[in-house]
């Protein structure tokens, strides 16, 4: 016992002594394993942080603050060829809404909120001037979504005025429009585009890749709370490029009087349609291409899709006697015959086993080609026919444009209907002829005519003139080759022998006269097959195709009438369609006059004149021609 | 190889035995003035660079505000392209021309001169001369 406490009093000092320095350094040895250890959980985050979630944290930073705008591309627009605006875009107002605005919500934390807006207020306030039904605008408003329209490309001051209510959850977007300033002028060939700007009709639709540009995109740094953008943050643009501008060949006024003629036609002749192709004849440049009933792309909506179609191009038709200034082109062109040829005149012919007469047979013993032409006789254009044989007709007539697409740059242009000779039977050859068992678009018929007034060269029709860039500057299109088709002195025998078809006593054609101006051309008048047999309906196609002024012709107007009902011929139909737009078409294109056929009033006069002198009413006074009568 | 490096060796000693020198004391240091130094070069980099930002702010502010003019300004111009070929719809005029009264108008004529005017080179005196008609009143013709 008494050992013990000495050695206790020995022994205390000592370990005071070394226990206050093993508890400091057992301190600074816990303090630094705790910092160790703190050290090392945040370095071990600082790994989890930095490398292992580090791409994922990086990726969420740049989705708070980076902004990426869509910058669209401005669609081109498309010009006459004077650089009229035919269409154009502006910029509309989009309104939306956030249907969140109009429901209660929780917060994060799980508080209630209140809506911020009354739905059936908003619907009142905006259906007036939106136009729409509030009951349509409120359920849109009461929709389980994020994101709804309640109009859209609305012109930019209702726009401005709906922001300026201040409706919650109501916005505004600038959209692009399309608009057609011009209203239904050219609708069928300029076409239209969906409310998304693509291009779905027309040139709308064929040129769509030219006329979009490229969109751009606009890259920025932005707080996560909105704002304006960090300034010393990166930014990136990528500039839209607007689309190309598309020129067409058309002339404004042309193309209104083309329309405006087609359109009276309708109504007049209680038609179910009409077109119109107006050319130049030196460039073979579509000046004009009209059809009626048209359409106003800017309320498709409430048209009638069939008036969509650009029937001048899409549509073929059998072109009756319009066909055989072709046919008398191919006879003279080899040799068979000339403007002057006089042969025997026949009552009728007997072709494939078949008997073809004239509705009016010739009075005389002799005719000559000019006599045939004029009195558009199936006869004398047959025999001819029966001369050149199969192969050769075919041959011009491919040569002519038949049987294949213009290349005129339209979409959905028709071929034509024009069989092979392997593929004719014996009534083919008189028939094709005279313009029947053939199907023609108005194009191919109004190109075909150009050729011929083009001194027997044909050119590729165009209609779009060419394209203008960013720099300004006019990149034609590439001019397309020429071919000959006729030599000029046979075309220039046909074009003396189309003008007597219009100025000559027995011609066809007298209501096509222009005053002042000197016109050849020829009417067509053709039975329409019946779609659901074989043999042909009670309707007709009536046509008049022609060019002036005959010696140095610069216009060629070709007119189709579909169906009229009131009358039917070519040359009571179709004719005075053709002087109107001929009229129209030489003095927009500030064509001089040539001094010109005798007048409308003129050959009216010496129609009524010739008809009383039949009837045994007056003498005809020596200068004064006859009537002319309506012939197929 | 060892006969060329002896001689660069004795070099080399010579010239350290040439460079020793006498030194003196330290030079005294200013730390304060260091120290001072420093937070001025800092806080000149920090306020050139706040107030590089500020600027880059204040002109982003501007750009957009320029941008807006400029966007405004391309819509009214489209819209008002937009507006004059509409204007300029033959139908609309033809309309309007009917409006106030107008007729279509008739065929169209072209108007020739048959005698030039003083500014195509006319005169006023023959070579014979007689004095020629009145150039400046040219025979109009519509013959043609």
């Amino acid at each position: 016992m008494t050992g013990q406490p000495r050695r206790l009093r020995l022994l205390v000092p000592t370990r005071v002594r070394r226990s206050a320095r093993e508890v400091g350094t057992r301190r600074i040895r816990w303090l630094l394993l705790v910092y160790g250890l703190v050290f090392l959980v945040m370095f071990g985050q600082l790994i989890m942080v930095q490398v292992v979630q580090g791409p994922e944290y990086a990726d969420r930073s740049v989705r708070q603050r980076a902004r990426i705008v869509d910058l669209p591309a401005t669609r081109g627009r498309i010009y006459d060829r004077d650089g009229d605006v035919l269409a154009t875009s502006v910029q509309a107002a989009t309104v939306y809404a956030d249907p969140r605005a109009y429901r209660p919500s929780q917060t994060p934390d799980g508080d209630h909120l209140p809506a911020a807006g009354d739905s059936r207020a908003t619907a009142e306030a905006l259906a007036p001037l939106l136009g729409v039904e509030a009951g349509d605008l409120r359920e849109r408003l009461e929709r389980d979504a994020h994101f709804v329209y309640l109009g859209r490309q609305l012109d930019w001051e209702l726009g401005e005025q709906i922001r300026e209510l201040g409706l919650p959850g109501v916005g505004i977007l600038g959209e692009p429009r399309r608009v057609y300033p011009a209203g239904g002028l050219a609708a069928q060939i300029v076409g239209f585009t969906g409310i998304d700007g693509e291009g779905l009709q027309g040139l709308e639709a064929q040129f769509d890749a030219v006329l979009q540009g490229r969109p751009g995109m606009l890259a920025f740094e932005q707080a996560a709370t909105g704002g304006l953008g960090i300034a010393s943050g990166t930014r990136e643009l990528e500039p839209s490029e607007p689309g190309t501008d598309v020129v067409l060949t058309l002339d404004r006024d042309i193309q209104f009087a083309a329309q405006q003629a087609a359109a009276d036609a309708v109504a007049v002749n209680e038609a179910a349609s009409a077109s119109v192709v107006v050319l130049d004849v030196t460039t073979f440049e579509v000046l004009g291409m009209a059809t009626a009933p048209s359409f106003d792309p800017s309320q498709r909506g409430q048209s009638d899709p069939g008036t969509w179609r650009n029937r001048a191009v899409t549509d073929v038709f059998e072109p009756g006697s319009t066909q055989k200034a072709l046919t008398v082109a191919a006879a003279i062109e080899e040799g068979l015959v000339s403007a002057d040829t006089i042969t025997d005149s026949r009552a009728s012919i007997e072709a494939g086993g078949k008997t073809f007469r004239d509705q009016h047979p010739f009075p005389g013993d002799r005719w000559t080609t000019g006599d045939i032409v004029e009195r558009s006789s199936n006869v004398g254009t047959i025999e001819m026919a029966k001369q050149l044989g199969d192969d050769r007709l075919y041959h011009y007539l491919r040569e002519f444009g038949y049987g294949a697409p213009t290349g005129v740059g339209f979409p959905g242009e028709s071929s034509g209907l024009l069989m092979k000779p392997s593929d004719w039977w014996g009534t083919s050859l008189p028939t094709i002829s005279i313009g029947q068992g053939v199907a023609v678009t108005l194009m191919q018929l109004a190109s075909s005519y150009a050729t011929l007034a083009n001194d027997g060269v044909a050119i590729t029709p165009r209609i779009v003139r060419g394209t203008v860039g960013e720099d300004g500057r006019l990149t034609p299109t590439a001019s397309t080759g020429e071919r000959r088709v006729v030599s000029s002195d046979t075309a220039a025998q046909v074009r003396s022998m189309l003008e007597r078809a219009i100025t000559g006593e027995h011609g066809t054609g007298s209501r096509a006269v222009v005053s002042g101006y000197s016109v050849a051309g020829k009417t067509g008048t053709a039975r329409k097959p019946n779609p659901d047999t074989r043999g042909y309906s009670g309707e007709y196609v009536a046509t008049f195709v022609g060019f002036a002024p005959v010696e140095s012709p610069e216009i060629v107007v070709a007119v189709m009438v579909d169906e009229p009902q009131a009358d039917f011929y070519g040359g009571t139909v179709a004719a005075p369609v053709f002087s109107e737009v001929m009229g129209a078409a030489l003095s927009a294109r500030r064509v001089v006059p040539d001094g010109g056929s005798r007048g409308l009033d003129e050959a009216m006069d010496a129609a009524r004149l010739a008809g009383a002198e039949a009837a045994g009413m007056v003498d005809r006074p020596p200068g004064v021609r006859g009537p002319a009568e309506p012939r197929r | 190889m060892s006969a060329l490096t002896a001689p660069r060796k004795r070099v080399l000693t010579e010239r350290r035995q040439h460079h020793l020198e006498v030194v003196g004391e330290p030079q005294k240091r200013h730390t304060l003035l260091f120290a001072l130094m420093i937070i001025a070069v800092l806080g000149g980099a920090v306020f050139g660079t706040v107030t590089l930002n500020a600027l880059a702010a204040a002109h982003a502010v501007q750009a957009r505000a320029l941008d807006t003019q400029v966007g405004e300004a391309e819509r009214v111009y489209a819209q008002l392209v937009a507006d004059v070929a509409a204007l300029e719809d033959p139908a609309r005029i033809r309309a309007a021309a009917l409006d106030l009264g107008l007729v279509p108008g008739g065929p169209g004529r072209h108007v020739h001169l048959d005698r030039n005017l003083p500014a195509d080179g006319a005169v006023t005196e023959l070579d014979n001369g007689r004095r020629a008609a009145d150039p400046l009143k040219p025979v109009l013709s519509v013959e043609r």
